[in-house]
């Protein structure tokens, strides 16, 4: 049961990961982040490693996120085409 | 001609670097043993003896390791040092970015104690569950996070106060370490008594060394994330 949860965990990120990267807008890019924050706070759990969950859930699911945001919305977008 | 050779030796060198590193990463990998586990089993029985902590993790940390702590706490500050020197100029000209928005507004309202309440208890139980200074400082942090996101300038913050706070924790973290010295002859070692395991007072200095840290963190990562929110009003420039 277990080794399932992780197996499928393991396949969420993987999918995840690649959407954050493959995604044309970097504000949805930044919510694909947060959410890999999130699946990563649940593998450290069922990896036995409350402490580090606890610290990936509030800085890699919360504060970066917020940090991400902040920075693309103080600067502009613009799209070169080389 | 001779820029596409500089780019050839250039590449080649780091080529070989990088084959040199993982040779040598390979040998160490292959000759260290797995003894993981027996290490792991040592380092508990060493804890349940020295620290009387329930949390190994914790002792491990603060205990074992103290002294990566301090310089990690130091980095940290370094770090909030240098964001401060590049960000902050002139912050007489700069808002806090904020949405208005009922909803946040009287959400944070609501949610922010319960949040600094949360943060204080994963200060306080470092050393019995999961967590400790790092985590819960930057839990309350994030408190303040909120806060700013939903309030903006209207929101001030003492910043006397909050570096009268990191001050006095940062020395704190020393002072006790200086203490260690002095009695048990190590940096950090333990001067309190160690009480019985599992009890809100046991632990020896755990508890203190993590409220320090604690408090510590919670000011610095509240002065990162306000300076990199204070922005310059796009309407206005």
């Amino acid at each position: 049961m277990i080794g399932l949860l992780i197996t499928g965990t393991f396949l969420l990120l993987i999918v995840l990961a690649y959407v954050t990267v493959a995604t044309p807008y970097l504000a949805s890019s930044v919510v694909y982040f947060m959410a890999f924050g999130l699946g990563s706070t649940v593998l450290y759990f069922l990896f036995s490693a409350p402490d580090v969950a606890l610290t990936e859930a509030v800085i890699g699911a919360g504060v970066s996120g917020v940090v991400f945001l902040v920075a693309l919305l103080q600067t502009q977008t613009r799209e070169d085409d080389a | 001609m001779s820029f596409k050779k500089t780019i050839k030796l250039k590449t080649i060198l780091t080529a070989l670097l990088v084959s040199l590193l993982s040779i040598l990463l390979l040998k160490v990998i292959t000759q260290v043993p797995l003894t993981s586990q027996a290490l792991g089993i040592t380092l508990l029985d060493l804890n349940r003896d020295l620290t009387h902590s329930a949390n190994a993790v914790t002792s491990v940390v603060t205990y074992f390791r103290g002294l990566d702590t301090l310089g990690e706490v130091t980095i940290l500050f370094l770090s909030i040092f240098g964001v401060g020197i590049g960000i902050d100029r002139s912050t007489q000209m700069k808002t806090i970015l904020h949405y208005d928005n009922t909803l946040l507004k009287i959400g944070a309202h609501v949610l922010f104690p319960v949040i600094i309440l949360f943060g204080i208890y994963i200060i306080v139980h470092g050393h019995l569950s999961p967590g400790g200074g790092f985590q819960g400082g930057v839990v309350i942090a994030s408190a303040f996070l909120m806060k700013f996101l939903a309030y903006g300038d209207a929101y001030e913050l003492d910043h006397r106060i909050l570096v009268l706070f990191e001050a006095l924790s940062g020395v704190g973290v020393v002072v006790l370490g200086l203490l260690g010295l002095l009695s048990g002859g190590l940096f950090l070692s333990n001067v309190l008594p160690l009480g019985r395991l599992g009890t809100l007072l046991s632990g020896g200095i755990i508890p203190l060394l993590y409220l320090f840290v604690g408090l510590k963190v919670a000011a610095e990562i509240t002065v990162l994330v306000e300076y990199f929110l204070r922005t310059q009003d796009a309407r206005d420039a």
